[in-house]
């Protein structure tokens, strides 16, 4: 069966390099960061060499000294050098050889320098996700401090204006293609094997391949600040998009990328949610995070590949001069913004649905009471899901659309309100007359409720088309989103990582460091977003680096507000790096007394997770209720262990 | 590994992570081309000249050799590729430019109109006029248009096949060239008010936009004007 961890019959022998004689390539064979780093070296520089001999005589591109087919199948190639040294391809290939491949021995104790190699241990990866989602945040989190930095005067100017769009373009791109990923990779893949009760994931290698695109598609992204950026921003609308120079073709490719861990991590979350629960497991009982995921990740296979397939236009636009995108020469920019859109508003709720998901799956915990209507947040959920693939045109409303279709898709966009309330309010339940613990996760998990409040509410305003013509472009809508991700999404992330800490690492966060960072945080986020909508109707437009003297001194508040959430954010980082690295303080096996199948099986978490399949009982949340059956049988034995087997025991 | 050692790796990290940032930061995202000063004379003191000339490629030693670019000529009388230029409130500026590009007709002749110079004329070759015709001779090359200054200014373009015609900037008097000046009034409210060259002349880039185009100390950058 599905759970069976017992290796395939050897239809060969393992490979021994040395015994071939070629101990020297053994270090690729095994694959690690540095041979990574060499083989993307390699990699791009042949690329380039590929690109010039082939293009560089190009009238267009002698006219510009830009080779884009140099600049793409660099970076391409690049990228496959990277996956080469990274031993990505050593299974593939030696499976083509009829070779069966030797696997890793999980180790008990994980070591440091485990998280930098290509691991297909859900475990590493979730770690290996969750230091870099947050490396990205930071980044972007940066360069939003770098905006603002901006704003301060109308007059007096940080940046170019060219070097500002590119600033905004980078933020804006980093936070909406990235972020994506921050539950479901570090959650999704630690959690949820341990959640329903898997020994692993369906698909480690794709689940690997997951992460270790995120690293070139961070790296190509961030490069391309020093390559000019792409003025289209994060939308890379044509022909802005198609007139870029090479930062714009840095944006195509690590979007690509992004796609493609996108598409390699919601496969491998499906795959494992549909066939790996544990005997018990019925939908029913599935926890919320699991429901959480299975949403995000049917949302994402079915809407990233849209938008890949843009890319795939817009670099053959760039690339080799096709006309897809531009109108000039019989294309149409509404294509992009058609293939774009059809993955961007389901992106929004790829970053919503896991943000209500890990939010109600632990409310529980600190309100000591069962989920209000467990089975309307589902509904929830899959509601938001579904809808989102028809709400899509509202970005096109400023457009030029067909005037006609907008009653339409205003009308689709306002309907997702209603299963968006179903997550609200089953949140609002689960609080309501609980015995709430002031924990510091819980701290983060109620300011969701205050800051979606004002996300949401303005978001229907937003989708009305008389309102979306005053306000679209302007301040007010950013501050509507930042709201509904930020306030919402990262804010249910750092409830996240301070509640999991203790089950990933076995280390309790500091509590007055943590307390002290989250009221910064929240007080400073509001500070800084909520005069956003102000300036927003005031008239001050995105992605412009000047504004009306008048509103200088809204800016500056924003701007200082900023800084202090900035500084918060450091806090809460320093706190989590400090407490991990340096005091590291026991956390206990189940510091927060949750009844989560996750946290039954202590710390540390055994290599397969469970030393036997358990057997589910009951969903997660039965608190308080007195009934204390636990949520599953660790060590079944006898029938129950017969259940396990399929009836084989 | 003991706790010093620890603390040791998170405060050496931090501190390579901070110089990263400060690298990328003042490395390069705050270099832009230098701003070239312009003072009036003594004897003039609300007047001051400002020459410049514009090339169709600025040549070897820039970060896009073959884009097209403005120079101005510094007080060491010096050439300098760049398009900030600093200028004095309450002050007229007295304009010279060297065209050594070559022209074309206009997408819109709108934009071949002389607007916010005094007279609101330019001093072409010798010859006051206030509209360049694109559809006539070579065309405009490039334009000066700083919208908050209600500044816009065509500059009459050459033929690119002339026996002289400059290959790479700084071009000379050698070179075959336009010369065209105006004069323009910076008004009592300092500012950096940004200019823009509104002929798409990014060749290589679709409808010659992007690239120079978009791009400070190429086609596009700011009047200071300070007080």
């Amino acid at each position: 069966m599905a759970i069976d961890m017992t290796p395939a019959a050897g239809v060969g022998s393992p490979t021994d390099l040395e015994a071939r004689g070629l101990k020297a390539a053994k270090p690729w064979f095994k694959g690690n960061m540095i041979t990574a780093l060499i083989g993307g070296g390699i990699g791009y520089a042949f690329g380039h060499w590929l690109g010039n001999a082939i293009a560089s005589n190009y009238s267009v591109y002698v006219s510009s000294g830009q080779n884009e087919v140099a600049i793409y199948l660099s970076l391409i190639i690049g990228c496959l050098g990277w996956f080469i040294g990274l031993g990505a391809l050593n299974y593939p290939i030696q499976k083509l050889l009829g070779l069966e491949p030797a696997e890793a021995p999980k180790s008990e104790k994980r070591t440091f320098w485990e998280h930098f190699t290509y691991s297909t241990d859900h475990k590493v990866v979730g770690v290996q996700y969750l230091f870099g989602m947050l490396l990205y945040f930071l980044v972007a989190g940066l360069l939003a401090l770098g905006i603002r930095t901006e704003l301060l005067s109308p007059v007096n100017h940080i940046w170019a204006p060219d070097t500002y769009i590119e600033i905004v373009g980078e933020h804006g791109t980093m936070m909406m293609m990235m972020m994506t990923s921050i539950v479901m990779g570090p959650f999704g893949n630690y959690l949820i094997p341990l959640m329903i009760g898997s020994k692993k994931m369906a698909f480690p290698r794709l689940e690997a391949a997951s992460f270790w695109f995120t690293v070139p598609s961070f790296l190509i992204l961030l490069s391309a600040l020093w390559q000019g950026g792409f003025q289209s921003g994060w939308t890379g609308y044509a022909p802005l998009s198609i007139q870029g120079g090479p930062g714009q073709s840095d944006y195509d490719v690590a979007f690509a990328l992004m796609a493609l861990s996108m598409i390699c991590a919601s496969i491998n979350m499906a795959a494992t949610i549909i066939n790996y629960r544990a005997p018990g497991m019925r939908w029913s009982r599935m926890p919320i995070l699991s429901w959480g995921m299975i949403t995000t990740a049917f949302t994402m296979l079915l809407s990233v590949p849209v938008l890949f397939d843009g890319l795939y236009v817009m670099s053959l636009d760039r690339g080799v001069r096709t006309a897809m995108l531009y109108a000039g020469h019989g294309g149409s920019s509404f294509l992009w913004e058609n293939l774009f859109w059809f993955f961007g508003h389901p992106e929004v709720y790829l970053l919503a649905l896991p943000g209500f998901a890990i939010t109600v799956e632990m409310l529980p915990v600190f309100a000591r009471k069962p989920v209000f209507a467990l089975k309307t947040s589902t509904a929830g959920l899959i509601g938001v899901a579904v809808l989102s693939f028809f709400v899509w045109q509202h970005h096109l409303f400023m457009s030029g659309m067909n005037p006609d279709m907008r009653p339409l898709f205003m009308l689709t966009t306002e309907l997702i309100s209603i299963p968006t309330g179903f997550l609200y309010l089953v949140a609002m339940g689960t609080v309501w007359r609980g015995k709430i613990r002031f924990e510091v996760p819980m701290l983060f998990l109620l300011a969701v409720f205050w800051n979606f409040l004002w996300g949401g509410v303005t978001g229907v305003y937003n989708s009305d088309v008389p309102v979306d013509a005053l306000v679209h472009g302007s301040f007010f809508v950013m501050a509507h989103f930042h709201f509904t991700i930020m306030g919402q999404l990262i804010f249910a992330v750092f409830a996240a990582v301070y509640y999991y800490t203790p089950l990933i690492f076995g280390i309790r966060l500091n509590d007055k460091l943590g307390k002290i960072s989250f009221w910064i945080i929240f007080v400073a986020f509001n500070s800084t977003f909520l005069p956003l909508f102000m300036i927003g109707l005031l008239g001050q437009p995105r992605r412009v680096f000047e504004y009306a003297v008048r509103l200088q001194h809204l800016n500056q508040w924003v701007s200082i507000s900023a800084y202090v959430l900035g500084f918060g954010i450091l806090l809460y980082v320093i706190n989590l790096i400090w407490s991990l690295a340096v005091t590291r303080t026991p956390s206990g096996p189940n510091p927060w007394e949750s009844r989560g199948l996750e946290w039954q099986v202590g710390y540390p978490i055994p290599p397969d997770n469970f030393v036997k399949i358990p057997v589910v009982n009951r969903d997660p949340y039965g608190y308080g209720t007195g009934d204390d059956t636990p949520v599953a049988d660790l060590d079944p034995v006898g029938d129950r262990a017969a259940v396990v087997t399929g009836g084989d025991a | 590994m003991n706790k010093g050692a620890r603390i040791s790796i998170v405060l050496v990290s931090a501190a390579v992570a901070v110089g990263l940032i400060l690298f990328g930061i003042f490395g390069y995202l705050r270099t832009y081309p230098p701003t070239v000063v312009f003072t009036p004379s003594p004897t003039q003191p609300h007047t001051v000249d400002v020459t410049l000339q514009v090339d169709p490629d600025v040549g070897p030693g820039h970060a896009h050799p073959a884009w097209p670019g403005w120079f101005a000529k510094n007080a060491q009388g010096k050439w300098v590729q760049t398009t900030l230029y600093q200028v004095p409130e309450r002050t007229y500026v007295h304009v010279t430019v060297y065209e050594y590009d070559s022209g074309g007709p206009l997408r819109n002749p709108i934009w071949g109109k002389v607007t916010g110079t005094v007279g609101n004329d330019v001093v072409l070759n010798g010859k006051t006029v206030s509209l360049l015709d694109a559809a006539q001779g070579f065309g405009v090359g490039h334009t000066i248009v700083a919208p908050a200054l209600g500044l816009s200014v065509p500059v009459w373009g050459l033929s690119g096949t002339e026996k002289t015609f400059c290959q790479t900037g700084p071009c000379t008097l050698s070179n075959a060239h336009n010369v065209e000046t105006f004069t323009f009034y910076t008004g009592n409210h300092p500012h950096n008010y940004r200019w823009q060259c509104f002929i798409p002349c990014g060749a290589g880039y679709l409808n010659g936009n992007g690239g120079p185009m978009a791009t400070t100390g190429y086609m596009a950058g700011f009047w200071k004007v300070v007080a």
